[in-house]
């Protein structure tokens, strides 16, 4: 119980954190990773809420395949915002 | 120090809003009607006991998605492929899957580590993906989860061989969007499958039914020979499965053939 709601405040902080990291990120591919810890964060999140079913959508697509597609994204355009 | 303050705003506004998120939870409490529709929810979701309105599946939020439900994730799978044909349409002529010039498996793509990791570790991916999917009346997962997992595989080829490696084994976007166009009609099909058979043997049955319902006694098989199916959830999560995943696939092909030659391409 007290782990979960440790979980509960620790973990939008992180995600928190890593928002803020991504977008003042200059460099878009360090930016793009930033956004794949955010996600874990939620992730954590979500399982602490004990709703497996959604942190195993949230996971794949938003860890795996939204990174992949960002970089795919940044590898058309330049790597450093000016 | 300007960001540091900044920083410490935003913090302190974060956690501002989680006290009052907590002691708003602590007051509003969701409504007896609300508790009601769940405790229907868990008490029939398996209940041998009960069998004019249970589903037979163990995991309640399948049964919620593709049982109780039905009809919004058929609507969801819809505009999914909508979405993914109208990709397609605007990257027409953008992109040409046809092989250019010379193109070497051996020569091209990373290092010989990485591809023989990657055949590897291929079938083990494709291993889990298809237990969530196909588990997925039992288990937390189901078919979009399983489709999703099973997606990786042909986006870690493309980076790790090259882009027309997935091509030259013949995984092209036409072909996946056949398979994607099989997942939606056996969707369909199931959908009306209790129906036809209500039909076939001139009994009353619904449209997305599944286990037998009071004055609609056809059904789907709970179990085939001991192994629990949930009648219509497993063919769901199957086709489900097999959708999301040549979706994804369609969706990585035109994003990274896109721009590199084509008919129309500059």
């Amino acid at each position: 119980m007290i782990t979960s709601i440790l979980l509960l405040i620790i973990a939008p902080l992180l995600s928190i954190f890593f928002v803020y990291m991504a977008v003042t990120e200059k460099d878009l591919l360090k930016a793009a990773a930033y956004s794949a810890g955010q996600s874990i964060a939620y992730s954590i999140l979500l399982q602490a809420m004990s709703t497996p079913d959604i942190v195993m959508t949230y996971i794949a697509v938003s860890v795996g395949l939204y990174s992949a597609l960002l970089v795919f994204v940044i590898s058309k355009t330049e790597r450093f915002e000016r | 120090m300007r960001r540091i303050t900044e920083l410490a705003v935003i913090i302190s506004l974060i956690l501002g809003v989680s006290v009052l998120l907590v002691l708003a939870a602590s007051i509003l409490i969701p409504g007896v009607e609300v508790r009601q529709l769940a405790f229907f929810y868990l008490y029939t979701t398996i209940n041998p006991w009960f069998q004019n309105y249970t589903v037979n599946s163990p995991e309640a939020v399948t049964a919620i998605v593709w049982d109780y439900r039905g009809l919004d994730t058929l609507f969801e799978t819809s505009v999914f492929y909508l979405a993914l044909i109208a990709g397609l349409a605007l990257a027409r002529g953008l992109f040409s899957e046809t092989l250019q010039g010379s193109f070497n498996e051996k020569t091209s793509g990373l290092s010989t580590i990485v591809k023989t990791v990657t055949r590897v570790t291929a079938p083990m991916i494709i291993a889990v993906g298809a237990s969530i999917g196909l588990h997925g009346h039992l288990t937390p997962g189901g078919g979009f989860q399983g489709g999703a997992t099973i997606a990786v595989i042909p986006l870690v080829f493309i980076v790790v061989y090259s882009a027309f490696f997935l091509i030259a084994r013949g995984v092209t976007s036409n072909k996946m969007l056949v398979l994607r166009s099989i997942g939606l009609l056996g969707i369909g099909f199931i959908s009306i499958a209790t129906f036809l058979i209500g039909l076939a043997i001139g009994r009353f049955a619904y449209v997305f039914q599944n286990m037998p319902k009071p004055g609609a006694i056809v059904g789907l098989p709970a179990d085939i020979n001991g192994a629990l199916i949930s009648g219509t959830l497993w063919f769901f999560n199957l086709f489900e499965m097999i959708a999301v995943a040549a979706g994804f696939t369609i969706a990585f092909i035109i994003l990274l053939l896109a721009g590199r030659g084509g008919s129309g391409g500059r």
